[in-house]
């Protein structure tokens, strides 16, 4: 209580200042503005990077989900590529078989860009071959009113049945038309749609204007997928059994290194030997994007640190030169009773008054900055905005810059706290 | 009246380079409870020393004071700023008001740094000092709004403020015109009735012609001790 009463005087000291000198003042703030706006700014964008990331990675498959593709054998290998049979519905098995780690294995085969027509409206878009296990692997689903998924019994029956994204069912039937039990042709045959899989959507904000062409955004291309039982495509289309990749889902993300270990020796001893194929998962995205993520803090964070620095340098140069003018004023103080620590107290509160009202000018400019960056961002990538304004993120800004204030203060603090009252009345 | 301050054998030395200058040489002085002295003496007697340790402001560095009944020569700074708050106040040739406060803030300035600061007590002080002084109706004025002689006023209405024993006046006329001078050593006489001590110190000889008493010092040394 006692302190606070010697606080309010010098708070309202130091606001009576700051008002006499207003353009010094704000300079003076300068710094801890741009500080505080860079830092709160950066954080905010970093972590709006971030979290789109995430939800792209997601969208991927995530990061329980391997990849195994096709590839053409290394260098010294090369002279054995007659004896390489590539991926086949032996080798998923097998997999099933003997890595039990691996929780879904969704055999794939790509039929290629191939044209899709009804009734005189055409589209040409990725035809992919695959299992019921499709859905799992990649975080997929057909809603109950939509119809359904190819089945197990399609795959047996090689049934010629065709499982529709959202946006290419909207880009092939008329908005007054149901897609379901409709017959399209895809590469010329005769195929009936038995379902429409989920719409992907950015997290939070709609895809803009699914209906019309070109709309989607970023995961357009994730909902224009035309997907076929995986022995039908072998059968009518390929020609043989070779699959194009496989995609697996395990139950736990920790187990990720043990189940690419065990899944490349299955496939070495089940193809020979030979290394004509890739395993990948999401982690190397991710933890690519992680590097990028920490350059990007330590760069921008450093930037903010020297800004920051320099702000408290400024505001340390106009309190000393304040105390400077004022040493008079000091003088009478001490004269009519102040103790050394009041005039700390006093200095140092006018120099947090210069860093408080500095940080919470500075938040307003990083709302300004952030509002900008969103702009562009939209304008350049059509998703949902990248950078959310945290209000933690926001009272640590502030927080820093009422740590400057009061570390640049107290030198010149001390100064004004340890002058001679006679010396000071005496100064001219 | 009662002995308020006694001084026995005060020195102050000061190094100037190699030299040590004896700005007091060994002062003996008895001030009482509602006396009005006059210090007279030209520049480097030694008198504006003599007031700064009197005054709480500086300490000798030899010889006894006491003050109240309290050997005071040898306090800690914060304790010198207790008195200096509580029992003694300053009026200063230059005025020296602070030019951003109001006339009633300027006033209240002593009493804001003692321990138990009440805003609206000290406002209600402030006031009644100012009333004191024939300035209350200037409350809300700047320093820089009011004439030499009402800046004056405001100035010994804030050493009368906080109820002091004693109150210095260093030159308190020197920047006033004759009209002023009268009415401003009038208002200081007048705190005699309160048991103020009144301690003017000057170099002019009609000034020190008001106090009843009148002390000239010379190189450090009280030379006459007169009363009148």
């Amino acid at each position: 209580m006692k302190v606070f009463d010697r606080l309010r005087p010098a708070i309202v000291n130091g606001l009576r200042e700051l008002q006499a000198n207003k353009v010094r003042s704000l300079l003076s703030m300068s710094g801890i503005i741009l500080g505080v706006a860079s830092l709160v700014a950066m954080v905010t964008v970093v972590q709006g990077m971030v979290g789109n990331f995430r939800q792209f990675v997601d969208a991927m498959g995530g990061i329980e989900k391997i990849t195994v593709d096709r590839q053409a054998l290394p260098k010294d290998q090369e002279h054995l590529a007659e004896l390489s049979e590539g991926i086949t519905m032996r080798d998923v098995e097998q997999i099933r078989a003997t890595v039990p780690l691996v929780r879904n294995i969704s055999p794939e085969v790509r039929v290629g860009y191939e044209k899709i027509v009804f009734e005189g409206r055409e589209a040409i878009t990725l035809i992919m071959g695959c299992t019921p296990d499709y859905l799992p692997v990649a975080k997929r689903w057909v809603d109950p009113e939509q119809g359904r998924f190819i089945s197990d019994l399609d795959i047996l029956h090689r049934t010629d049945v065709v499982v529709l994204g959202s946006s290419i069912a909207a880009d092939l039937f008329p908005p007054n038309v149901d897609p379901l039990g409709k017959v399209i042709r895809v590469k010329g045959k005769r195929f009936v749609v038995v379902g429409l899989l989920n719409n992907i959507e950015g997290a939070g904000v709609q895809i803009r204007s699914a209906n019309a062409k070109g709309g989607g955004g970023m995961w357009r291309w994730r909902n224009s997928g035309v997907y076929i039982p995986v022995s039908t495509a072998t059968a009518k289309f390929t020609g043989n059994d070779h699959l194009t990749g496989l995609g697996l889902r395990i139950g736990d993300a920790a187990d990720l290194q043990n189940t690419v270990d065990q899944l490349e020796r299955t496939l070495l001893q089940m193809h020979n030997g030979l290394k004509d194929f890739s395993i990948s998962t999401n982690e190397e995205t991710l933890e690519s994007f992680k590097k990028t993520e920490s350059a990007f803090k330590l760069s921008l964070g450093g930037v903010a640190a020297i800004s920051l620095f320099i702000g408290g340098i400024g505001i340390m140069n106009v309190m000393l030169a304040s105390i400077n003018e004022r040493i008079r004023e000091i003088g009478v103080r001490k004269a009519v009773g102040a103790r050394g620590s009041d005039l700390f107290l006093q200095f140092l509160a006018e120099a947090a008054v210069i860093s408080v009202l500095g940080g919470v000018i500075g938040l307003s400019v990083s709302m300004g900055i952030v509002w900008v960056m969103n702009f562009i961002l939209i304008q350049a990538i059509p998703t949902q905005a990248v950078a959310t304004l945290d209000w933690k993120i926001m009272l640590q800004g502030l927080g820093f810059s009422v740590v400057v204030g009061l570390v640049a203060g107290v030198y010149p603090a001390l100064r004004a706290a340890n002058l001679d009252p006679i010396e000071a009345l005496r100064h001219e | 009246m009662g002995s308020l301050v006694t001084i026995r054998g005060l020195r102050k030395a000061y190094r100037m380079g190699d030299e040590t200058v004896h700005a007091l040489d060994g002062v003996d002085l008895d001030f009482d409870r509602g006396e009005y002295v006059a210090i007279l003496g030209p520049s480097g007697s030694g008198k504006s020393t003599l007031m700064h340790i009197l005054g709480f402001m500086d300490q000798p560095t030899e010889g006894s004071i006491v003050f109240e009944g309290e050997e005071v020569s040898s306090l800690s700074a914060d304790r010198r700023a207790w008195y200096r708050s509580n029992r003694v106040g300053f009026v200063f040739q230059s005025f020296n008001l602070l030019p951003r406060l109001t006339v009633l803030e300027n006033v209240a300035l002593p009493l804001l740094y003692r321990d138990e600061s009440d805003p609206a007590a000290n406002e209600a002080a402030a006031k009644h000092a100012l009333e004191r002084v024939g300035m209350s109706h200037r409350l809300d004025h700047r320093p820089s709004q009011l004439s030499g002689g009402e800046r004056q006023r405001v100035a010994i209405a804030r050493a009368i403020v906080g109820n002091p024993a004693i109150v210095f006046a260093d030159e308190p006329t020197g920047n006033l015109d004759v009209k002023n001078v009268d009415r401003i050593l009038d208002l200081l006489g007048s705190l005699l009735a309160e048991g103020i001590t009144v301690v003017l110190v000057t170099h002019d000889l009609g000034v020190a012609a008001k106090a009843r008493r009148v002390i000239s010092m010379r190189a450090g040394k009280v030379m006459e001790d007169r009363r009148q």
